[in-house]
């Protein structure tokens, strides 16, 4: 039995279904990444997922169905990172971190110290030391998605989604962001869904990766397994003609690179 | 630089000095002068008029502009909107109606409290209520609703107004939508003090949880919010806060606008200490308010005229201030 797997999931706004009929499983350790163009109903899927949106079909994690919790302890399964927070007040970058613990807490209680310092650490985790104080609002757009990707890592879930989260980031903050996601995977029981924008950071970070057209599943990858002409060709049911390459970083890492014709 | 919670302690304890000073003002300024003397020494007409009009009218020009200051605050922020006040899901036009019609149709000033105060309630419940018949529990539907609710307490009102004798009740309506402190006896504010100093209690308690409901709806279930639950409990208290300042006091406007935006100001932040100063500066403001009301003229002046006359510079003040890093 897989750690995560999603069942015949159906979503949409307004009764209209966005995606449908939509299965796969996600093993423990994990990332995987959903690919598709705009309107594909990426976002659709990850909010079918996480409860945000009603769906028919049934998603279980760790043989507890989502379905059937809740919200307190669906959130302390599943960590949900937007494409924009709607944060739209003044509030420091660790007030928005600790926000992350509310549903290990009593309605009156309050964060205590050993969260304190697990909501620094995590800042720490993802290149924010010292801006504790700062105020949320006066962060750039990827320094926010960074404190939102703290505050899920700290909050302790064992599934986590993330929509886009390399869509503010520059190059550099990108990779630091997945790497720290792989960094959390490796550390215990858990996997990742995460819808991507960059083929190539997508074919590099995750382990499977699902083809999302026209809200149906059309295929699925496996970058570390499958042979190049194989990927190549689904990819360009997305993508349009392009060119898929293997390559060594310096250090002799085996990469994916793809370009477009 | 100071950490932002001592900020926000110097800012509390600079409030709390100003409303003493205030309070103090308010207890001896009148149209009938008091002297510290004359009271020690045991002047009885002096005596009277401190324990029945003064001490009344300082007591409900604090609590009920702290009161007013911090539900302020709280709609704010659950709304997700700074210009978000009671107003907004139809307290206001609730008690105005409720008012009205408890001059019209009882008698008492004690009625007339109960009247406005029922009024605002139920006119909130309603508002929530068909709120809740969209499953989504989106913020716009309560403001939509609250806004449906507005009009229909407007339309009641005008009908009331209609009805009105307008040499004696057209004129106790006007003057109760002004608002003002003048008339409170001691002996009617205990139930409204002790219901507004329970509800506050409690809206502290959840300030953490206020915070929770500014993020984004589907944010805020992700970090185990029961959204629509509690956001409905913390406005019915908020509610209940406003309400029973309103129902003795009559309208005032600004207060509830302008003190959390001060404090924020101020604080830069959102915390529990911010949401202190916003009910301390509505304390100021009504206080000092209520003393230029009763002070400037002959007559006693509506209270919201002043309210907004010392509101309106202050945030301009704060927002210059804010806008040139001074």
């Amino acid at each position: 039995m897989s750690f995560f797997s999603a069942q015949g999931i159906s979503a949409g706004y307004g009764g209209n279904n966005i995606i449908k009929d939509i299965s796969f499983t996600v093993e423990a350790g994990c990332l995987t990444g959903i690919l598709g163009a705009n309107g594909s109903g990426k976002t659709t899927l990850l909010k079918a997922v996480c409860g945000i949106l009603p769906h028919s079909g049934a998603c279980t994690l760790d043989g507890k169905k989502l379905e059937a919790l809740s919200p307190r302890e669906l959130a302390r399964h599943c960590g949900y990172i937007p494409q924009r927070s709607g944060i739209s007040i003044d509030i420091s970058a660790l007030d928005v971190v600790l926000m992350g613990f509310n549903p290990r807490l009593g309605l009156l209680e309050h964060p205590n110290s050993a969260m304190q310092s697990a909501a620094r650490a995590a800042l720490g985790q993802v290149g924010l030391a010292g801006m504790e104080n700062t105020n949320y609002l006066h962060l750039s757009e990827g320094q926010k998605q960074l404190c939102i990707l703290a505050r899920t890592l700290a909050a302790g879930s064992s599934l986590l989604l993330l929509d886009e989260p390399e869509s503010a980031l520059d190059f550099q903050f990108r990779h630091r962001t997945l790497e720290t996601l792989r960094g959390w995977l490796s550390e215990g029981e858990r996997c990742g869904i995460v819808t991507l924008h960059d083929p190539t950071l997508a074919l590099n970070f995750c382990d499977e990766l699902l083809l999302l057209s026209g809200g149906v599943l059309t295929g699925c990858i496996r970058p570390g397994e499958d042979p190049l002409d194989k990927m190549k060709a689904m990819l360009e049911t997305i993508y349009g003609n392009l060119s898929l390459l293997r390559c060594r970083s310096r250090s002799g890492q085996a990469r994916l690179l793809m370009l477009k014709e | 630089m100071a950490s932002p919670t001592a900020k926000a302690k110097y800012f509390c304890a600079a409030g709390e000095v100003l409303l003493a000073v205030l309070a103090a003002v308010s207890l001896l300024v009148g149209k009938y002068p008091l002297s510290l003397e004359k009271l020690i020494a045991g002047d009885a007409l002096q005596r009277r008029v401190f324990w029945t009009l003064r001490c009344s009218r300082t007591i409900v020009g604090v609590a009920g502009g702290f009161a007013l200051g911090t539900a302020g605050f709280v709609f704010q922020t659950v709304f997700r909107n700074p210009l978000a006040s009671p107003d907004i899901i139809g307290i206001s036009s609730g008690a105005s109606a409720g008012a009205a019609a408890g001059i019209l149709f009882l008698s008492g000033a004690a009625a007339v409290t109960a009247s406005a105060f029922a009024g605002a309630l139920l006119a909130v419940i309603l508002a929530l209520a068909l709120s809740g018949l969209d499953k989504s529990g989106r913020n716009s539907t309560i403001v939509l609703a609250g806004i449906a609710v507005h009009s229909l307490a407007q339309t009641a009102l005008m009908c009331l107004k209609l009805t009105a004798d307008p040499e004696r009740q057209l004129a106790s309506i006007e003057y109760w939508i002004m608002g003002s402190l003048s008339g409170i006896s001691i002996h009617s504010i205990g139930g409204n003090l002790l219901l507004c100093a329970v509800c506050l209690a409690v809206l502290f308690a959840l300030h953490r949880q206020a915070i929770l409901l500014s993020a984004e709806e589907g944010e805020a279930r992700m970090l185990g919010v029961n959204v629509g639950r509690l956001r409905l409990v913390v406005l019915l208290i908020a509610t209940l806060v406003v309400s029973g300042v309103v129902s003795l006091t009559g309208l005032i406007s600004f207060v509830g606008l302008l003190a959390p935006h001060g404090a924020r100001l101020l604080t830069k932040d959102n915390r529990m200490g911010t949401m202190l100063l916003s009910g301390l500066l509505g304390g100021c403001l009504l206080c000092g308010a209520d003393i230029l009301a009763r002070s400037v003229a002959a007559a006693e002046l509506p209270v919201s005229i002043f309210t907004s006359l010392l509101g309106a510079p202050f945030l301009i003040f704060l927002l210059f201030r804010e806008r040139r890093g001074l």
